[in-house]
């Protein structure tokens, strides 16, 4: 398979997505969307091994290892922070024994509502494209992607 | 540049000189080796060590010694005075 025919299969599966996106919001299955963006970057996985012109040498594995290291670097920072108000969230349960006779399950302050919780999923998931494309940009600049003399 | 190695000694290479003796373009060589051009580019630069693998590869097709090709600097620079 050439290089072009892969993005245009990678750009109309991201095109579909989006759809199936649109589509389960429509009717409610979050599943649909979840199982479906599994199923489509396992099969552009698949595909990128049958790309033939399509050459990853060393250097470009040396720029992405690093990318990726550095991503995780930053982004475990804050996933952690993150993750912390929510575990404080865990920390509010009910004390026991509430005394007898029981009086009606008290009403937890939330601190992080489900809502907000999907805007934070829906930053963080952005910091880390955008940490990975930066980093990816330094460090092909760092091992000379950007040179273009010749003899 | 030269470019810093796990070492932290600059290394440089003479792989512009043996393209230039064996008359091969960045292109053709990347191609023999099997990188892409802007990795025989970016190792000529300085700006990236290849791996011994690759360092073996680019030595074997000149047909000379890895230290011929890849030397430390302050080396290349001591084999000058001499």
């Amino acid at each position: 398979m050439k290089k072009n025919t892969f993005y245009l299969i990678v750009g109309c599966t991201a095109i579909a997505l989006v759809g199936l996106f649109w589509y389960s919001d429509v009717v409610r299955m979050p599943l649909l969307i979840e199982v479906a963006f599994i199923v489509a970057v396992a099969i552009i996985y698949l595909l990128r091994r049958r790309v033939t012109d399509l050459k990853e040498d060393e250097r470009d594995v040396k720029i992405t290892e690093q990318a990726v290291l550095r991503t995780m670097q930053v982004f475990w920072v804050v996933f952690c922070a993150f993750s912390i108000g929510a575990v404080m969230q865990l920390l509010r349960a009910p004390a026991f024994p509430r005394g007898f006779p029981p009086g009606p399950p008290p009403i937890l302050p939330e601190l992080l509502s489900p809502r907000l919780i999907g805007f934070v999923q829906l930053g963080l998931l952005s910091l880390m494209i955008f940490l990975y494309v930066g980093f990816r940009i330094y460090y092909a600049g760092i091992y000379g992607g950007w040179e273009t003399d010749e003899e | 540049m030269p470019v810093f190695t796990g070492a932290g000694k600059p290394m440089r290479n003479k792989i512009k000189v043996f393209r230039a003796m064996h008359d091969l373009t960045q292109e053709h060589l990347a191609q023999v080796i099997g990188v892409n051009r802007q990795t025989i580019l970016a190792i000529e630069k300085g700006k990236y060590v290849p791996s011994l693998d690759l360092a073996f590869r680019i030595a074997r097709h000149f047909g000379v010694s890895i230290e011929e090709i890849f030397m430390y600097d302050d080396e290349e620079q001591a084999g000058q005075v001499k």
